[in-house]
């Protein structure tokens, strides 16, 4: 699909190319409208100075509205599994580990924080630091499905001794899952760099030349996208020896 | 402020359960809403302590060197000098009084449930009003605070005929208990004991024991749970830690990267 932007001089054109499916993208909001609201109420029981907020009937409607949108965030995934099987498994093997991923941690640094280009390897749909938070985000919503549907049901069923460790892990899945929330949400709302992923949550597309750019090895193949980088990297350095 | 502590003699108990009645009476806690008495094969009743039942007589039928014979334990809160219910309770409905006493303020309870799950006696209970909401209050003896705060004894202590409970200064009651447990060993008693001296510690809940307390049903050893320290004492500091380090680097980053990155000459 091309859409055309009136310019001064000549017409920008920007070539879309699809990214997310419908499904994907609700399930993405979905999953947001969800996690902000379960992180926030059970922080409440976290955090020493939201004792007030904790107590009595307050902290009853609390855990009211942290098991309603545990609910939904519970059941997206398997609905997502239900209706797009094959784009689940094609997305959570992307997500998987690869070579890539060691490039992509040297050149992290000079290609987030200074912008140079030719720092960063080419990188698959997905890069490292996506794949890190898809991968925490899924094995978090095993962890708290698997700890906390039993401390709903469970209490008085299971050994103390037994809940004692789904209380904590519990806690480890929020405090890793938040953590990475928040980096995702600077990525994706305030990084001058990432304009493109909101886009594509949004409309379920991406620019090609953004995906030129920063997924080359899935716009160009693997191939292509090494010779191009190569020559991205001599330009750079011709660059600097002036 | 002196700590203090119910001392309870197990060798003059006579198993009549008026402390059981008494404290239901004084606290309004109703009888029949989770223990309908039913016949279960034992003197003992009801089955279990429950949101509604603070305190009740064990019936333990224990083979001892001397043959048969009856153990009874009064069963409730043991107040611990280091209580863990405390310690994980997210309201802070359960509190520790500076004269030792472990209090609850029913008001301030979530239903959370935490004490009930971490306690190392698994006294506590949940009086769950609704499984699905989670609407809940946690249950438990509070040694009569409001008898005690006013010079009273507590409603079990008062009440006790056989004169098997006594209240008041901790280390009075652990000098009685010992010159019990001497005049018992004197009488032949020979594994008669004083429990919850050192426990978690020290219990405000003194037991004058004439068996072991594993005959009883009482752990010999109990533990703070351990968990609850890795939780409260190492991951949720990390966990502030995590939290912290992860605004500040992403303030950081965003403070730098919007001088270096030139959002006009990105693609």
């Amino acid at each position: 699909m091309t859409v055309q932007l009136k310019g001064r001089a000549e017409a920008i054109t920007i070539q879309w190319i699809p990214k997310y499916t419908t499904l994907e993208r609700a399930a993405h909001w979905l999953h947001t409208a969800t996690f902000v609201p379960l992180a926030i109420t059970g922080m409440i029981l976290y955090f020493p100075f939201l004792q007030p907020l904790a107590q009595g009937p307050a902290g009853m409607t609390f855990r009211l509205i942290h098991r309603v949108a545990a609910v939904i965030f519970g059941l997206l995934p398997i609905v997502y599994f239900i209706f797009q099987p094959r784009r689940l498994i094609l997305n959570i093997r992307e997500f998987l580990p690869s070579k890539d991923d060691i490039g992509w941690l040297k050149g992290a640094p000079a290609y987030y924080l200074l912008g140079r280009h030719e720092a960063m390897p080419p990188q698959g749909r997905f890069n490292a630091g996506e794949k890190m938070n898809g991968l925490i985000m899924i094995v978090a919503w095993f962890v708290f499905g698997l700890t906390g549907v039993p401390m709903w049901f469970g209490k008085g069923v299971i050994p103390p001794e037994v809940f004692r460790w789904l209380v904590v892990f519990h806690d480890l899945a929020m405090i890793v899952s938040v953590c990475m929330f928040l980096v995702h949400l600077y990525l994706a709302v305030a990084h001058p760099l990432m304009w493109a992923g909101l886009v594509s949550m949004r409309f379920g597309v991406t620019s090609a030349e953004y995906a030129a750019e920063h997924h080359a090895k899935w716009y160009y193949g693997p191939k292509r996208a090494m010779e191009i980088w190569e020559a991205k990297k001599r330009e750079a350095a011709q660059k600097g020896g002036h | 402020m002196a700590r203090l502590a119910m001392l309870i003699d197990e060798s003059q108990c006579t198993a009549c359960r008026g402390c059981q009645v008494a404290c239901k009476q004084w606290n309004d806690r109703e009888g029949w809403l989770y223990s309908r008495t039913r016949n279960r094969g034992s003197y003992e009743n009801p089955p279990d302590l429950s949101p509604q039942t603070w305190t009740r007589i064990k019936f333990t039928e224990y083979e001892g060197p001397d043959g048969f014979r009856w153990l009874f334990l009064k069963e409730g809160c043991m107040h611990c000098g280091d209580p863990a219910c405390v310690a994980v309770c997210p309201t802070g409905a359960l509190k520790q009084q500076p004269n030792g006493l472990v209090t609850f303020e029913r008001e301030l309870c979530n239903g959370c449930g935490y004490c009930t799950q971490f306690c190392p006696f698994h006294i506590p209970r949940l009086e769950v009003v609704n499984p699905l909401t989670g609407e809940a209050k946690s249950s438990k003896c509070v040694f009569c605070q409001d008898r005690v705060t006013n010079g009273l004894l507590p409603a079990c202590v008062k009440t006790c005929p056989a004169k098997a409970l006594d209240f008041g200064d901790r280390d009075e009651m652990i000098a009685k208990g010992q010159e019990r447990v001497k005049a018992l060993k004197a009488r032949g008693y020979t594994q008669a004991n004083l429990y919850g001296v050192d426990q978690l510690g020290g219990l405000g809940r003194l037991y004058v024991l004439i068996a072991p307390p594993e005959a009883y049903g009482l752990p010999a050893n109990p533990q703070y749970p351990a968990l609850a320290n890795v939780w409260q004492k190492i991951i949720q500091p990390l966990g502030n830690v995590a939290f912290g380090a992860t605004l500040l680097g992403i303030l950081g980053a965003f403070l730098f990267v919007r001088r270096k990155i030139r959002m006009e000459e990105v693609r």
